[in-house]
């Protein structure tokens, strides 16, 4: 599939009397209104489209941006996922909703090759399908600049009379190429899938990694500190001239006995700021024990992503918009992630999975370059569930059967069971291979705590599995 | 010798001087939060917690229903689009009760950490963050002066801090502004949708008397109501056997 952005969405820049206000866009005026804003189109270059390539993610594993110096087209690598989106046709008015929504003007065509979805998106309709056997007739009859050629060879084919691409089709072959370039043949054979081409992985971003080795190996921390200090502005320049910011910091210092101590940082959204960045890595090197003196450290921002937020903007004092939240929250989250580590700042999200223990999960907030959750939280489809749930059920000493225990001893503790509420049955499991069959049971002790007891239907054992606290 | 009874007016002056003095510090909401009961906010002065400072809820039981009670409180916290985290060192929170009690996983933030000194130390730094509305954890050791720091944070970032603690603290002194106590009481109810809780108040700024209140836990409707007076206790039904 090739998605061509015609337009961006339009943005608020100026205040004042633009010339281009008036212009038709779609066949419907745009009036002006009353603050006479001037709204151009966003610009749509290669940053733009990795990040719209981001988005794209949601519809095909394989995203790329075209391969050209001025790219304008995402190819997305649709083979065997169109049926998840309820075939071809639902997937491209998905992708072209999508868009719409945000405002992006966009014409998209699927076809067998790159090259011919490029051609018929480019001069076909809003969005097309070319059917597998019709390659050939989509194209026929679309002007020679679909093959994506050079414009010497366009103005070529041009005088010589050849204008539309069944000519090229017309041609012989074997002249062609001494004639014309083997550009031409090559560009029509990977349009009509004589020779494959595949959609380029994503480009790997630019690696950023700077290093320090020591004359005498040190293990003062006030000089191993001005170090870390200057590397990080080293690396923070580098960032900012890719524009580009950390999510992840790998730190490694090599002590003097051979081994190397590492120390990591995972961000919530991407810095470049060398003070921030500094402040993070402080953090776990404050607890870091050095087992020999320091030769060399190296310092590398191993995942990294555009920068989209500018963190000095996020030292300010003053009102709570939502935006200012979301920077002081970014930067808790790096704060805890940093000393407690990467796994210890956590956002949940419900799975539908009937098991207690596996109806939820955690994600990490940090080291995530992209991050697209839905959360679904209709509260009103759950069951009561306690509050506390232990990380493994505890077996219930000496409670066997099919009647709720009377009590039970808990850690020197006798629980005398006084109301019980249930059974709730869960069943679930069967295609991991571990059936999970239980019973829960509410249950109030004579001191009013309620916890949460099941019976395993495999052998009428009883477990405590949490507490309504 | 007859001691005149004061006039409401003078005692609610009297009130506030009191709390001026034991306050002192700046505010950056003043709108109180609810607690998730009317009933219990009318108990409070101000008519529910106070942003920037911290609550404690103390537990006479396990599984009690005191982390219920908070978790409702926390919610109210968040109306206006901060963020809850809660401090997990038991790792035993179970999200999903918490989405039940009305939390939306956006909005929320878990933090899970290893020793007490780590737990006290992101209690510290979540209670500073503007972004955070609400700050929920379960410290059980806290000597004075990391309490104290905790509500200094507390004030300076404007959140709300709820510490779960058990009735053991109850003897250590307090820099929470108001603690609470709760108790189940058992087999008052009809059936398992309803919990019935007694909340003792035993601190709250200004005031020297506190009262304590019966409520009634509404699992369907997510919220917490006063006992109406007068309900005796519920039919009992014990299933399963």
């Amino acid at each position: 599939m090739c998605i061509w952005f015609r337009q961006g969405p339009r943005q608020e820049v100026a205040v004042g009397q633009g010339p281009d206000c008036d212009e038709r866009d779609n066949g419907q005026t745009v009036f002006r209104t009353a603050t006479q804003r001037c709204r151009p189109h966003a610009a749509i270059d290669g940053r733009v489209l990795e990040e719209l390539a981001v988005e794209c993610e949601q519809f095909s594993p394989v995203v790329a941006v075209e391969p050209s110096p001025e790219p304008q087209c995402l190819l997305l690598d649709i083979t065997g996922v169109a049926h998840l989106f309820g075939g071809e046709a639902s997937l491209a008015e998905k992708v072209v909703r999508h868009f719409a929504r945000r405002q992006w003007q966009v014409r998209l065509a699927i076809a067998n090759t790159m090259g011919a979805a490029w051609a018929v998106a480019h001069y076909g309709d809003t969005w097309t399908i070319v059917p597998p056997t019709e390659t050939i007739a989509a194209l026929s009859p679309l002007p020679i600049e679909a093959l994506r050629l050079p414009k010497k060879t366009v103005d070529l084919l041009h005088e010589l009379g050849v204008y539309q691409v069944e000519q090229v089709a017309a041609l012989p072959r074997e002249q062609v190429s001494s004639r014309l370039g083997p550009e031409l043949l090559r560009r029509w054979d990977q349009a009509v899938g004589r020779l494959a081409e595949p959609i380029p992985g994503p480009t790997p971003p630019p690696e950023f990694e700077v290093a320090w080795s020591a004359d005498y190996p040190t293990g003062r921390r006030d000089i191993l500190e001005s170090v870390l200090d200057r590397l990080i502005h080293r690396l923070g320049r580098q960032l900012q001239q890719n524009g580009r910011g950390a999510l992840k910091l790998e730190c490694r210092l090599e002590c003097l006995a051979g081994q190397a101590v590492p120390m990591t940082v995972g961000l919530f959204e991407p810095s470049e700021s060398a003070d921030y960045l500094l402040g993070l890595v402080l953090m776990p090197w404050e607890r870091l024990r050095l087992p020999s003196p320091v030769t060399a450290i190296h310092v590398a921002a191993t995942v990294t992503a555009p920068l989209v937020l500018r963190q000095q903007e996020m030292f300010f004092l003053g009102s709570g918009s939502a935006d200012h939240h979301r920077r002081y929250l970014a930067m808790l989250v790096d704060r805890l992630s940093a000393r407690l580590g990467p796994d210890a700042v956590l956002r949940a999200r419900l799975l539908p999975d009937a098991q207690p223990e596996r109806s939820w999960r955690y994600d990490p907030l940090v080291n995530r370059p992209a991050r697209r959750r839905r959360f679904s939280s209709s509260s009103d489809t759950l069951a009561p569930r306690p509050l506390r749930l232990l990380r493994r059920p505890v077996p219930l000493q000496g409670a066997v059967g099919s009647a709720v225990p009377g009590y039970w001893v808990l850690q020197g503790q006798m629980h005398q069971v006084f109301d019980v509420w249930g059974p709730e049955r869960i069943e679930t499991g069967w295609w991991r291979g571990t059936t999970i069959g239980r019973d829960y049971y509410r249950v109030e002790t004579t001191t009013g705590s309620q916890f949460w007891i099941f019976r395993r239907l495999r052998d009428q054992r009883w477990f405590l599995h949490g507490m309504f606290e | 010798m007859q001691c005149k009874h004061p006039g409401p007016a003078l005692v609610a002056t009297l009130q506030e001087k009191i709390a001026q003095l034991e306050g002192g510090r700046q505010q950056c909401d003043d709108r109180p939060i609810s607690s998730g009961c009317p009933a219990l906010d009318r108990l409070l002065p101000g008519g529910g917690f106070r942003r920037g400072t911290l609550v404690e809820w103390l537990s006479a039981v396990e599984g009690g229903g005191t982390a219920t009670l908070a978790m409702l409180a926390a919610r109210e916290a968040c109306q206006g689009g901060g963020t809850l985290i809660v401090v997990d060192r038991r790792r035993e929170f179970y999200p999903p009760a918490a989405v039940r009690l009305g939390i939306s996983l956006e909005r929320l933030l878990v933090v899970q950490v290893a020793s007490a000194a780590d737990q006290n130390w992101a209690l510290d730094q979540a209670l500073r963050c503007p972004a955070v509305a609400a700050v929920l954890a379960w410290p059980e050791e806290l000597d004075g002066r990391t309490f104290r720091r905790l509500q200094l944070a507390a004030e300076k970032g404007g959140s709300l801090g709820l510490l779960l603690r058990s009735e053991a603290a109850r003897r250590e002194p307090t820099w929470a502004e108001v603690r609470l106590r709760v108790v189940p009481l058992p087999g008052r109810h009809h059936d398992s949708n309803r919990r019935r809780l007694k909340i003792e108040v035993l601190r709250s700024p200004g005031k020297i008397n506190h009262g304590s209140l019966e409520v009634e836990f509404d699992d369907e409707t997510r919220d917490v109501h006063l006992v109406p007076p007068g309900t005796a206790a519920g039919s009992r039904r014990r299933a399963g056997a």
